[in-house]
């Protein structure tokens, strides 16, 4: 198996968050990873863009028309970064409004900033959020529920609880999208 | 034992199992993770060593390289363009080298991802005499880290390993070994004083012989112990890929994804090379090219017609690298077809720039925005220096950028060079201590004319947060104290999120410098938003909304000040985004000439 991921936010969003929770899930599940995040200046609000390649890789960085997912955490970060999916195949899931172009690609959108304005989503939690999102709806997305549960316990046992309650609601919602 | 790390972890793990018990450099990212992870290892592990920040990269090293002198295993880590303040340590300690073992960590970044400069560091190791190696993956910096410290045991010279931003900052399951036997050496003084304080010319002289055979000997032992045993088993294709680094994975995945047949040689350390045994090589083949990042390290200690690369203007010569970047290398040879391409279609839409900026709430930004209302642009020129404040650029409050500590030194250039303008300057406490003294003491002994501010938030901010010399030793190492004992003048304020108060400090330092000769100092005490220690205290937690019937749209707030959560909406009117305010209360009252921000109410 041959997965490759891209997430795009903006500095601050927790992009890195989830390079370890997916990389820690590869690792439970006995799987090859690479994976590689950005630090330094694109973490000062700034654009980020970090890489995970599921399989047999020998270079954690991702060519243009290699990705098989692209999680956006901020449209315009989707939007920047979508030369990196397949031209046949690659699916977006991206926190968006109605206002999101378009695209040739299989486009899962979710307004994510509403839910957390109206104060059902902590904002800090956007990412496991966005996560959940994809992993309920990208039918070829490496890990199921379980694992990616235990990934958020390996990775910080102490906010887990919370986290997994996020990714829950975040598959909860996305049976509507 | 399988473990996820990141590369500066698995390189931090590395070093406790290779027994290192001594490790001291200065935060630059991409390196700046290794010796957070030591200290966590060797806590962890009940390890009983040294890991300290050193107040610049030239003192990191010194301490690490006294360290391999007295026979223990040290390492000194730092970025590249740090590799350039402790290259007067290095120079000469390849010349007289050492009875331990020395791992010099200097880390790259192609690409300018986070860095002034985009120099090759195994070219400096091919500068200096010193051999290098060259990690494609974390899993690679675990193994090698070990490896290099044996070959400079061996050898009693310090060995550099190179990894680059993708390595450092790359995360991977490696295999670790399972338990941690640390036994380091002992510390054991030796006096040699023909070898520890060699004088020119003989005595140097002698060094730089021997210092040319150990070269010749390491690259012998590269081709027995690292080339030939891969050379052997090489395939026999037409066309031979010499390959260093994260250049190999590169290279590995684009033959693999486009099926070119090559054969790959990885070079795991790519200086010094046995050059006849490798160019015995090419024989086989029709054609040879190298890929390497970022300088021509590997090309340059080899000659041969087939030879391709950078020199030869067949691979991309600046930037990071990438698998479309190999694909266009064969194809300008003529070895593929050249509409191989990974290139994809980018959004053909407008997508608005997120360039870098200071965080919401931070006080580099009202300290710049002061600065900015009283002294004014047309009569000053505002040098800085690097850290998170050189993100002030976005405030218009910053001319000049170089390197470490330059803004004092360019401050006094320009005090001679420029009389009709104020010269203001800025840089941070970190990079104050790092190298801003001796270009302060400069300034006084010569009475230059300009105005520095110290930004001091008792942290290096940029690098992730590392503690400072005056956080870790409060009252013993002062700023002002050093100041003043360099001879300047000295002013001291303490940041408070009130524009007014940063305002009127800039006014009295206005009409202090009219009376003072020579520099005069303005220590800002501030603090980091993102530092869990001292920001909660700092911060009042008022945070604000736009009372849109008084926003009138003058852009003052947009241009002057560009905190993160300001932005106009679709009815024109400014908005703070609520997931970005982080209640420092700073824009409240004093920014607005329309009085517009407002405490938001809670609803």
């Amino acid at each position: 198996m041959k997965y490759q991921i891209v997430i795009a936010g903006i500095g601050g969003q927790g992009a890195v968050f989830l390079v370890k929770v997916l990389s820690i899930a590869a690792g439970l599940k006995d799987q090859k990873c690479l994976g590689t995040e950005n630090h330094g200046m694109s973490q000062r609000g700034g654009s980020v863009s970090c890489y995970v390649k599921i399989g047999n890789f020998y270079s954690p960085a991702i060519d243009e028309g290699q990705a098989d997912l692209l999680i956006a955490l901020e449209g315009n970060e989707g939007l920047r970064n979508i030369q990196y999916l397949k031209k046949d195949g690659g699916t977006i899931v991206v926190n968006a409004d109605d206002s999101f172009p378009n695209l040739e690609y299989k486009t899962i959108k979710i307004d994510a900033f509403a839910k957390a304005t109206k104060g059902d989503l902590p904002i800090q939690a956007l990412n496991v959020y966005m996560l959940g999102v994809a992993l309920a709806k990208d039918p070829h997305f490496p890990f199921n529920v379980k694992e990616i549960e235990e990934a958020i316990r390996v990775m910080n046992a102490k906010v887990a609880d919370k986290n997994i309650a996020v990714l829950h609601s975040a598959i909860e919602d996305s049976r509507s999208v | 034992m399988k473990q996820i790390m990141m590369g500066n972890e698995a390189i931090a793990l590395g070093l406790i199992h290779a027994n290192v018990d001594m490790i001291s450099g200065y935060p630059g990212t991409p390196s700046s993770e290794i010796i957070g992870n030591f200290q966590k290892f060797s806590k962890q592990f009940g390890c009983d060593t040294y890991a300290q920040w050193a107040t610049n990269e030239k003192v990191g090293f010194e301490v690490a390289y006294a360290g391999a002198m007295t026979g223990k295993r040290t390492c000194t880590t730092l970025k590249q363009v740090g590799l350039n303040v402790a290259s007067d340590a290095l120079m000469s300690a390849s010349y007289i080298g050492h009875l331990g073992a020395m791992l010099l960590v200097s880390a790259d970044d192609p690409g300018f991802h986070s860095s002034q400069t985009e120099q090759d560091s195994r070219s400096f190791a091919k500068f200096a005499k010193i051999p290098v190696f060259d990690p494609s993956t974390p899993q690679e910096a675990y193994d090698m880290v070990k490896i290099a410290l044996d070959l400079s045991q061996k050898f009693q010279t310090p060995v550099m390993l190179r990894p680059v931003m993708r390595v450092s900052h790359a995360r991977e399951i490696c295999e670790v070994d399972e338990s941690v036997d640390f036994k380091p050496n002992n510390g054991e003084f030796i006096r040699d004083i023909g070898r520890w304080a060699a004088v020119p010319p003989r005595g140097r002289f002698a060094q730089g012989v021997e210092q040319l055979k150990r070269i010749d000997e390491i690259a012998k032992h590269n081709w027995e112990n690292f080339i030939k045993p891969k050379a052997d088993k090489l395939k026999g294709s037409k066309t031979l890929c010499l390959t260093s680094g994260t250049g190999d994975g590169y290279v590995r995945e684009a033959i693999e994804d486009m099926d070119i047949k090559a054969d790959v040689l990885k070079l795991d350390i790519p200086y010094p090379l046995p050059k006849k045994e490798i160019e015995r090589l090419f024989d086989n083949y029709e054609n040879v090219i190298v890929f390497e990042e970022t300088y021509p390290c590997i090309e340059e200690q080899l000659s041969s017609p087939k030879l391709h690369g950078k020199l030869t203007g067949d691979v991309h010569k600046i930037d990071e690298f990438s698998k479309d970047k190999v694909v266009k290398a064969f194809s300008n040879i003529g070895l593929t077809e050249t509409n191989k391409s990974y290139q994809n279609e980018k959004y053909g839409g407008e997508v608005p720039v997120r360039p870098p900026n200071l965080c919401p709430g931070c006080p580099h930004r009202d300290v710049y925005y002061s600065i900015m209302k009283v002294f004014r642009k047309k009569k000053s020129i505002y040098p800085s220096d690097i850290g998170c404040y050189t993100l002030g650029l976005n405030q218009g409050a910053i001319d000049t950028v170089l390197c470490m500590g330059a803004s004092i030194g360019m401050a006094s250039g320009f005090s001679i060079a420029d009389k009709s303008k104020t010269v203001i300057a800025s840089i941070g406490d970190s990079t104050f201590t790092h190298s801003g003294v001796a270009p302060l003491i400069n300034a006084v002994y010569q009475k230059h004319k300009f105005i520095l501010f110290i930004m001091d938030n008792s942290v290096t901010a940029m690098t992730g947060r590392q503690a400072t010399p005056e956080r870790v030793n409060p009252g013993v190492v002062n700023l002002k104290n050093i100041v003043e004992g360099c001879g300047a003048t000295c002013m001291e304020h303490i940041y408070t999120p009130d524009l007014d108060e940063s305002i009127n400090f800039m006014k009295e330092v206005k009409k202090k410098f009219e009376t003072t000769e020579g520099p005069l100092v303005a220590i800002v005490r501030e603090f980091c938003v993102l530092d869990k220690e001292r920001a909660p205290q700092m911060l009042p937690g008022i945070y604000a909304e736009v009372d849109p019937d008084k926003c009138v749209a003058c852009d003052i707030c947009t241009t002057q000040y560009k905190c993160p959560p300001m932005h106009y909406n679709d009815e024109h009117k400014i908005e703070i985004d609520p997931f970005l305010c982080i209640g420092c209360d700073a824009c409240i009252d004093d920014l607005c000439p329309t009085d517009a921000f407002i405490e938001r109410k809670p609803k």
